[in-house]
């Protein structure tokens, strides 16, 4: 953890960022901003947002009106027909990208991850992929409201009970697997309650059922003793215990840390920091939709200390790299897009366990690299699906108003992928010192953006 | 361009040392080629798999009052002896185990057991109790971190399979790298290029752990790739995801990689809910893939360097639950497979009948910490008190 001695968030990590000489308003914070919120930005939105200043640009963020690129017209009608179509797992997974890729919030898309992340369900288990779907549509719609709105639909979810062996949990044969991951990892974390509370809890919850793919409560599969659970006695049921969870004050250390792990970085927030936010949560019925503001106006989100810190998830940097390359005349195929992000270790709807993927610098390993390196080669080469022609960045260059020499060219490439990380030196002196300015040339150099350490980390 | 072969000409590599990869700074230090050298392959049953039906105490009374929906009668097990057998989905354990070449360790587990799966599998993969000292570092990872460099330059660790590195490889300067399939080495022709300044920002802890993974991912890339394309068109192995993956594994050693330790996982062992059908398939892939990776490392005369080690974060409950499942449990079996081992059954089968009263679950009779210090010193040749905070007794798992 940082001890926050160089960082000015501390003390007050939770105010509004205001830039200073210091900590100014530049495109490496517009970009840091676009990167950790949502699916990064295209050349038009960051300079929109360098010159509009943070409020607005969060503002914009926040009301998923930040993109006035690539979202099509009639996005809304063309996700509900992938959706209808999403009827396999391959197919369900594109219909995700899709909406990541082309629709206008990208915030509400990045929430739907985070949650995907903390309820991970996966379909090798539920098979069905509309269940799996309809989970998804909770994440999105409940996504940022106050976490007991959001638990209560969850834990109700077919796909989470199946997952979860729910329908096996009844009276006289009580099955754990619901009640243990409830308490360890959807509210309090581990530590915070015993294994007499888990069996206790998978008692309180018998009865909780699906039939015909929907929730169902029911009172002759219910075990309706006493039950002593968090050091309380009574006749409790499931709906009693997600209520005492709710209420416990680990379960909004949990859910800080939670919004912590996707939106800061490494040492971004000590632990005074994070008790802080904890307890703005709990002040506030745990709304989360309070926390994601508080967190994306803040000093420490905007900290020096905070930018280029954290790695970036492997869909973030996929789906990230095709909307900054402003891949939207000819996109690339989302299933490919879907299946770049499983080879890179991130398989939508198909997490390795209930624990979700631990992310950080677990991303980060030498094949990943190599991946990363081949899927920036793949993108830029025009090679995911759609018998697709190469990308031409010397001409997106040029349209921006950059593009004035091979040396400019790859300074904007830096700038609009990384925020200015400093690559553009080394990228010239890998191209060699006779490289010209054409398209081959600049297609190899935002390849060599895109592979770099660098450009790994948001 | 940046090549491994011009890298390590360089004479200024040493001098480099602090912030070029490991494994090629220890590589341009090393002597010899390493190509004898032990090799451990170890199979993760993920989930927490039923030790009870996994080795089966028929003679124990309580079996049949504890298994109802889940007992495997008698005549079906794979013969032992006269107190256990194995699964009937365990025919090629069983071969193993004729054969010589199948330890089998009962009752292993650790004091106070957790039963999550993150924490036990995090207790097994770090040999640490207290999440304070594990530091993200794994028991195999602090244990090759010891261990003289590989002459060739490959990763002291290789985890073969999709999604994140096992904590269990991951050490303060040994690299462990994954794989999925042969092609995930390639790297595009239009990405190569040192991936990035050396010798810079040493404080820099995020940034410059990135650098180095991609330094060695490159630096392994070719090698690696034109290894595990070698054609191993004799070898016979089921269809299974196991058995691709001890494949590969088994083209790796036959290429001369001079990694030490492989890792595979297998998933699906938490069996909370219809487990007859399910617990089968697994053992009858565990059992078939491991096999066939002795069977065609013995045909290439190369067994005797390779031990195959599984284990699972817990056992199940001995009482089923209702849904003809078990729930985490305690303790269970390790197997240890390969012509180096001393085969037969190790320690005593936890009694059914008289559980630990302060879990209701069986006692274990080993520590799992044993079989570490085991394999670490008799086996990999590696110091095995700072890889897992102490000194354990050996156990007596391997011929002289």
């Amino acid at each position: 953890m940082n001890d926050g001695t160089k960082s000015p968030a501390r003390g007050q990590p939770w105010a509004v960022y205001e830039p200073s000489d210091a900590e100014p308003w530049n495109l490496c914070r517009v970009v840091h901003l676009h990167r950790r919120a949502g699916f990064s930005a295209t050349w038009r939105e960051l300079r929109r947002d360098l010159k509009d200043g943070p409020k607005a640009s969060v503002d914009r963020v926040l009301a998923g009106t930040s993109r006035a690129d690539g979202v099509p017209e009639n996005f809304a009608e063309m996700a509900a027909l992938l959706a209808e179509s999403a009827r396999d797992p391959e197919r369900l997974k594109a219909w995700w990208v899709y909406r990541m890729l082309f629709g206008p919030d990208a915030l509400t898309e990045r929430l739907a991850l985070m949650w995907h992340n903390h309820f991970a369900t996966s379909i090798a288990k539920v098979r069905e992929a509309a269940t799996m779907r309809r989970q998804n549509e909770l994440f999105r719609t409940l996504g940022r409201k106050r976490f007991g709105e959001l638990l209560h639909g969850v834990v109700r979810d077919p796909a989470l009970l199946v997952w979860l062996d729910a329908p096996a949990n009844r009276k006289g044969h009580p099955n754990e697997n619901l009640a243990r991951e409830l308490m360890e990892l959807f509210t309090l974390g581990i530590g915070n309650y015993g294994e007499a509370d888990v069996k206790e809890s998978a008692r309180a919850l018998t009865g909780w059922t699906v039939a015909d793919d929907t929730f169902k409560e029911d009172p002759a599969r219910h075990d309706d003793g006493d039950k002593s659970i968090l050091g309380r006695a009574g006749r409790w049921k499931g709906g009693d215990l997600v209520k005492a969870l709710l209420d416990h004050p680990a379960t909004a250390r949990r859910l800080a840390w939670r919004l912590g792990q996707e939106f800061l970085g490494e040492g971004a927030a000590d632990a005074a920091g994070m008790k802080m936010l904890a307890d703005g949560l709990r002040e506030r019925d745990l709304d989360v939709g309070w926390g994601v503001e508080t967190v994306l106006r803040s000093r420490a989100f905007f900290a020096e200390t905070n930018l280029r810190t954290r790695v970036s998830g492997p869909t973030e940097f996929v789906v990230g790299a095709a909307r900054a390359l402003e891949t939207f005349d000819a996109p690339p195929s989302t299933l490919v897009l879907a299946d770049w992000c499983a080879r890179l270790g991130q398989d939508l709807f198909q997490p390795p366990n209930v624990g979700g993927w631990p992310g950080g610098r677990e991303w980060v390993a030498a094949p990943t690299m190599i991946g990363r390196a081949n899927f920036a080669a793949a993108l830029v080469g025009g090679r995911l699906g759609r018998g697709g022609a190469a990308l031409d960045p010397a001409a997106l260059a040029t349209r921006h108003g950059r593009g004035g020499g091979l040396g400019d060219t790859v300074g904007f490439f830096d700038e609009l992928l990384t925020g200015g990380s400093g690559s553009r030196e080394r990228v010239l002196a890998a191209l060699g010192t006779l490289a010209a300015n054409d398209p081959a040339t600049v297609r190899r150099a935002v390849v060599l953006i895109l592979a770099s350490p660098e450009m790994q980390l948001n | 361009m940046f090549s491994r072969r011009d890298f390590l000409k360089t004479s200024s590599l040493i001098a480099l040392a602090p912030t070029v990869p490991g494994f090629l700074a220890r590589a341009a230090r090393a002597a010899q080629p390493d190509r004898d050298a032990r090799v451990l392959v170890v199979v993760q049953l993920d989930g927490g798999n039923d030790g009870v039906n996994t080795v089966v105490p028929f003679a124990d009374e309580g079996y049949a009052k504890y298994r109802k929906t889940l007992r495997l009668g008698r005549e079906r097990l794979v013969k032992v002896n006269a107190e256990v057998g194995l699964h009937p989905a365990l025919g090629g354990f069983g071969k193993l185990l004729e054969d010589g070449r199948l330890a089998v360790v009962q009752g292993v587990g650790y004091p106070n057991p957790n039963r999550s799966h993150f924490e036990s599998m995090a207790i097994w993969h770090s040999a640490r109790f207290d999440p304070e000292e594990r530091n993200g570092l794994g028991w195999l990872g602090r244990g090759l971190d010891a261990a003289i460099a590989r002459a060739d330059g490959s990763p002291a660790a290789v985890f073969v399979g999709g999604g994140q590195m096992p904590a269990a490889l991951r050490g303060r300067r040994s690299t462990a790298s994954g794989l999925t399939r042969p092609e995930d080495f390639l790297l595009a022709p239009e990405a190569k290029a040192a991936p990035g300044k050396r010798g810079e920002d040493a404080n820099d802890g995020l940034a410059a752990f990135v650098r180095r993974c991609a330094l060695d991912g490159y630096a392994a890339a070719d090698r690696m790739a034109e290894v595990a394309r070698a054609a191993d068109a004799s070898a016979v192995y089921p269809t299974t995801e196991l058995a691709g993956q001890l494949r590969l594994v088994a083209r790796l050693i036959k290429g001369g990689v001079g990694t030490r330790v492989y890792y595979v996982r297998q998933p699906g062992y938490d069996t909370h809910a219809g487990q007859l059908g399910a617990h089968f398939g697994l053992l009858n892939e565990l059992s078939g893939g491991v096999k066939a990776f002795l069977d065609d490392l013995t045909a290439a005369k190369l067994a005797e360097r390779v031990t195959v080690l599984a284990f699972s974060e817990f056992g199940r409950t001995v009482k089923e639950n209702g849904s003809a499942g078990t729930d985490h449990g305690t303790a269970g079996p390790v197997f240890l497979a390969g012509p180096g081992v001393k085969a037969g059954l190790v320690g005593k089968a936890p009694s059914l009948l008289d559980l630990d009263p302060k879990h209701g679950d069986l006692r274990m009779s080993l520590d799992f910490r044993r079989v570490y210090a085991t394999v670490l010193t008799d086996w990999l040749g590696l110091a095995a008190d700072v890889a897992l905070g102490g000194p354990f007794d050996k156990l007596p798992l391997f011929r002289a």
